[in-house]
């Protein structure tokens, strides 16, 4: 299956804004997470079809995967 | 502090605090060490702050009743990593209820003036009176304790904070400094006044970067009293670091707490500034008076397209390896480090920046600088100055003030020029007074007259009761966007219990970002506080103290004329609800209102129960 994943912030550094990716069917989000090598203490929204989600979520065709910073203000 | 007991939950007098009360009309001071009353007075803060103002009765900001109290948490100048807090607290001349009676508020910052400050041997300041003439306070530790001496600061005047640090670095060594600029010192037409507080870094490089207290205008107390600076000379007083603290400053390093606000080249966030990238995706970043329209100008300011033409650099306060700062430069052809420009922390940039319509990089910076110069709240003035603007494009054929509308950088600058020289009371006086005389007051964006922080109160409902800055007051600015709470028993919880421990921090003495998710009832820091006090305390009875600390300042809401009908958003905000943003709708009038309800079912039940308890 194709999922299309959109990474915010420092996450883009090295990786990239915007990608479909193809993913076995059972993929979890943090599948993605991991194969990314995103810091898990660096991870905060994860949206999922523009709803809020977390790591457990499964992923299927035609997915859109949008990967957060966490929000910290000051 | 004095510590005599190990168990000051229960024998809190055990623990007394040194204060010295300066009377600026006579030029006397007194210096006593008082028991603490409770846990609260112990860690110092506004905890302990809130309670001597709740037994003063002041109805105006700038009466003689009103008084100036600075003073430090339990951990300020401590061993643990951002122990560095000054706190500034007093009746706001900003903050005021529907009644016009002015609000308690405190303010804090970093920088070394409040390790300073506590090596000197004081807790606590407490200034009443003002001044005939300019002063400036100098407090020097001896060898007899704490000295207290008033000079005449008629070379201070008129002077920017950064020049006013600067010229008083060369009189005292071994010393750090908390002034206010000319916003300040034009009280009468400036209620938004902040307090800068110098840095390591400012006074070995001469380069303007102070941190600031900026919220609740206690620079323009400090004005009305006609006290200039402070001058705190002592030498450092680090003690050796213990295997506990050592471990909890790790902790706060690498335990991934503070991740999020670490140089990016660590690995780390990046600071406040990258709130931006985390909040654009929802159009949730403030545009034009907090009006995002759902397009992709707020990008402008992200760090990424920021960085191809200025150079960015992270610095730290004094020990601190959280290094939350991100410095703008110039950048030279080569690509090396040019002249300073500014601090680019999320609030600034947004409030001078986006939500004045202004997105270049380099206007923003200097807008930043002579706010910081003025020493005016950049939160405030930036919020106000939108108001204008929006007054304006709402009035175009008969707009205010000098008739500058979004993105008019030259003319936005001349009215914060304006504000700061005292010429501009309609700025200076804050937003909701400016809508009150304008008659529009559905998109002045304050709450109980304080303006609010860049976080739109579409995603926050909490800043209702929020009891000092908006969001550093109450911590749930993230919960819609970091967390996606949506439902009205998480909002409640939160408000009520979880994200209001965030002011712990503005009682021990360290920045929030030591651990901004948890608070002060941590592990981390009962481990610190025993292995540099000996004090045995449990994470619930730090919680505890902090919760009692934040129903005072309810109660003190209440005592100086707050209705329930003033914890409410801009009305706006429900009124003409934003369809850019792309997050789910918890202000509606029916969301907020049970949402009200139910909140102050807890505040009201656990307000009565501590105001008998205390017989206030
Ligand atoms: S967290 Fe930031 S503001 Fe706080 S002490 Fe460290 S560097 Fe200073």
């Amino acid at each position: 299956m194709q999922v299309t994943i959109r990474l915010h912030g420092v996450f883009r550094i090295d990786r990239f804004k915007e990608k479909t990716i193809d993913c076995p069917s059972g993929t979890q989000i943090r599948d993605i997470v991991e194969q990314l090598n995103l810091p898990a203490n660096l991870l905060g929204t994860i949206l999922l079809n523009d709803s809020f989600r977390d790591g457990d979520a499964l992923l299927k065709d035609g997915d859109t995967l949008v990967l957060l910073p966490i929000l910290e203000g000051g | 502090m004095n510590i005599q007991t190990t168990d000051h939950v229960t024998h809190p007098t055990g623990v007394l605090y040194t204060r010295c009360t300066v009377d600026l009309k006579t030029g006397k001071y007194d210096i006593v060490d008082i028991p603490c009353r409770n846990l609260e007075d112990v860690l110092g803060g506004f905890g302990r702050s809130f309670q001597l103002l709740a037994n003063r009765s002041v109805d105006k900001a700038y009466s003689l009743e009103n008084p100036l109290i600075v003073n430090t948490g339990l951990l300020t100048g401590s061993c643990t990593m951002t122990g560095l807090r000054t706190y500034f607290s007093g009746y706001s001349p900003i903050k005021a209820s529907l009644q016009g009676l002015p609000a308690a508020i405190w303010s804090t910052g970093s920088g070394k003036f409040g390790a300073k400050f506590k090596w000197t041997g004081l807790d606590e300041l407490v200034i009443e009176n003002r001044s005939l003439k300019p002063v400036y306070l100098v407090i020097k530790h001896t060898a007899d304790g704490p000295l207290p001496v008033l000079k005449p600061a008629d070379h201070l005047q008129g002077l920017t904070t950064h020049e006013k640090i600067m010229r008083l670095q060369t009189d005292y060594e071994n010393a750090h400094f908390a002034v206010i600029g000319p916003g300040g010192e034009n009280w009468q037409n400036v209620f938004m006044g902040s307090v800068a507080l110098s840095t390591e870094n400012q006074l070995r490089s001469g380069e303007d970067k102070c941190r600031f207290a900026g919220r609740g205008g206690m620079g323009s107390l400090m004005g009305y009293k006609n006290l200039l600076a402070l001058v705190a000379q002592s030498p450092d007083q680090v003690k050796p670091l213990s295997d506990a603290v050592k471990r909890v400053n790790i902790n706060v390093v690498k335990g991934g707490g503070s991740a999020r606000l670490q140089p990016i080249k660590r690995g780390g966030g990046g600071g406040t500034w990258a709130a931006y990238d985390v909040l654009q995706p929802f159009h949730a970043v403030p545009i034009n008076n907090f009006r995002p329209a759902g397009n992709r100008l707020p990008e402008k300011l992200f760090r990424e397209n920021v960085e191809k033409e200025y150079y960015v650099e992270s610095a730290a306060c004094f020990r601190c390896g959280i290094t939350c700062h991100n410095n703008i430069l110039a950048k030279n052809s080569d690509g090396s480090r040019g002249e300073f420009l500014a601090k680019f922390d999320y609030e600034p940039l947004n409030l001078l920046g986006t939500n004045l319509g202004i997105h270049d990089a380099g206007q923003v910076a200097s807008l930043i600088r002579l706010v910081d110069n003025y020493g005016l709240d950049a939160i405030s003035t930036g919020v106000t100055v939108a108001y204008v603007l929006s007054y304006n494009e709402r009035h175009s054929q008969q707009p205010i003030l000098n008739g500058a509308s979004f993105g008019d950088f030259s003319k936005i600058r001349d009215l914060i020029v304006a504000t700061g020289n005292g010429q501009l009371p309609e700025i200076g006086h804050g937003c909701m007074r400016l809508s009150q005389q304008t008659g529009e007051t559905s998109y002045a964006y304050h709450v109980k007259g304080l303006e609010l922080a860049a976080y739109l109160p579409e995603t926050n409902p909490g800043y209702a009761w929020a009891i000092a800055g908006g969001h550093m007051s109450m911590g749930t600015y993230g919960m819609l966007i970091r967390e996606g709470k949506s439902d009205v028993d998480s909002w409640v919880t939160a408000i009520t219990k979880d994200k209001l421990q965030i002011v712990g921090f503005d009682m021990i003495g360290l920045c929030k970002f030591f651990d901004i998710v948890n608070g002060i009832g941590t592990e981390m820091v009962v481990d610190s506080l025993k292995s540099q006090f000996g004090l045995s305390l449990t994470e619930q009875a730090i919680k505890d103290a902090v919760y009692r600390a934040f129903l005072r300042g309810l109660l003190l809401e209440r005592k100086q004329g707050y209705g329930k009908g003033e914890y409410v958003l801009p009305p706006e905000v429900t009124e003409l609800p934003n369809q850019a943003l792309k997050t789910p709708n918890i202000t509606s009038h029916q969301f907020f209102k049970e949402l009200s309800n139910r909140v102050w079912q807890i505040f009201d039940r656990d307000m009565q129960a501590l105001a008998k308890a205390e017989m206030i």
